[in-house]
């Protein structure tokens, strides 16, 4: 392959910011665009769910990069518009204000949209994915209100721990016996459960939401549930995950790259991250860096978890600590380590990578 | 020679940059990365930043003086 003389990233998340950086880094010398959907330029998604929420992080704080740092990278960022369509023949892009933009080589980094629930969705109910939808949700939680919030993953519990700081009352809908009972296990479900209860959550478990009910003016009420249950609740966060954005269509095949949440990685797991650094790294023909186990981290209800590796075939969890000191160690049939949690201790951190990477 | 730049509130103590660049970031007590100088021209640190899944290393390239 004949190294590419523009590059064009579509999307301009996490991964899409990394690959363009990276792609710079790394040497590349030709057109650089970065073309993102949203008006902002590349920011931390993590915050969202909670220092933003709380306003100890103001919008401005969240960029990635200080300001200047595009164009003194020469990554021109065209914001507020989104690729609308792709032509693989002819090698162009043209944005909804019906920009082309050439391209030698395509980087497809989409990323991922909030899943909603397939019934009407009154004024009042959320989703939060992005920095609008964060901007929305945060007007509305005001001490006093009452959220409820639909599904018992992180986005969930991090708005639900964040919500009970400004005084919100919070009603948490979880589907499985206890939150992340199938992520990280029963032990810990449960005791992340207690947690929540002991700052003021109503956890109802093994529930799902039937139906919005609105006021006459059409704003929320209150949430129906399956089994006839009605939650009342003058806001509702949706947090069932999210879908992979695919509208462009395009296939990744070479000059056509993917990574981010469209691509491979799973969801809010970072290796949204190592992705957009191995296509940058593929695009200039360099080696591969070494693989890095995955890793997530979520700061809830004053507990700092940290998890390396993945639980999916967890047979056994060992437990060793206080409730909220900790580390849980996954094993597999056979004992094989194959992730492992700290919650509350991250100088452990390290130390519990390199167990997880030796083992795999 | 490169300078290096660790956003903090970014850094979730994943660790691989201390291990990959010992010399040049290492973890405090809280387990956050912390660049023990503020430019080097080992090309490590570009790998090390290349690792973090935060995207909390900053690094950029200056003119020798």
């Amino acid at each position: 392959m004949t190294s590419p003389r523009s590059i064009l990233v579509v999307g301009a998340g996490l991964a899409g910011a990394r690959c363009a950086e990276t792609l710079r880094a790394e040497g590349f010398d030709g057109e650089l665009t970065l073309v993102g959907e949203e008006p902002f330029a590349p920011y931390e998604r993590p915050a969202l769910s909670k220092e933003f929420l709380t306003g100890e992080k103001s919008a401005s704080d969240l960029f990635l990069r200080p300001g200047s740092f595009w164009n003194e990278q020469r990554i021109e960022l065209v914001l507020g518009q989104r690729v609308a369509s792709v032509d693989v023949e002819r090698r162009t892009a043209v944005t909804s204000a019906g920009r082309l933009i050439g391209w030698d080589a395509l980087v497809l980094a989409t990323g991922a949209r909030a899943r909603k629930l397939p019934f009407d969705t009154p004024e009042g109910v959320h989703v939060l994915r992005s920095l609008a939808d964060a901007q929305a949700l945060r007007r509305e939680l005001l001490p006093g209100v009452r959220l409820a919030v639909v599904g018992g993953g992180f986005v969930g519990a991090e708005v639900a721990s964040t919500a009970r700081k400004l005084g919100v009352d919070v009603t948490l809908l979880e589907a499985g016996s206890a939150p992340f009972a199938r992520a990280l296990g029963p032990e810990l479900g449960a005791r992340l459960a207690e947690r929540y209860i002991d700052h003021g959550v109503d956890i109802r478990t093994e529930t799902a939401a039937a139906a919005f009910l609105s006021l006459p003016g059409g704003r929320v009420k209150g949430v129906q549930l399956a089994d006839g249950d009605v939650v009342d609740a003058d806001v509702v966060l949706v947090a069932v995950g999210v879908e992979p954005a695919h509208e462009l269509g395009a296939e990744p095949a070479p000059p056509i790259y993917a990574c981010g949440d469209n691509a491979g990685s799973r969801g809010h797991w970072t290796g949204a991250a190592a992705e957009a650094v191995g296509v940058a790294r593929r695009i200039l023909e360099l080696e591969p860096l070494p693989e890095q186990p995955p890793f997530f981290w979520s700061d809830q209800f004053g507990l700092r978890l940290q998890l390396v590796g993945d639980t999916t075939h967890a047979d056994e969890v060992e437990l060793e600590g206080t409730h909220e000191s900790f580390i849980a160690r996954y094993r597999a049939r056979g004992g094989k380590l194959v992730a492992a949690l700290a919650s509350n201790q991250p100088a452990a951190m390290g130390g519990l990578r390199l167990e997880v990477a030796a083992a795999a | 020679m490169y300078r290096i730049q660790i956003d903090r509130s970014l850094c979730s103590g994943f660790g691989a940059c201390a291990e990959i660049a010992p010399d040049i970031i290492e973890l405090d007590a809280s387990g956050n990365a912390t660049a023990r100088v503020g430019v080097s021209d080992d090309p490590a640190v570009l790998d090390a930043a290349a690792a973090c899944p935060m995207a909390a290393i900053l690094i950029t390239e200056e003119e020798a003086a």
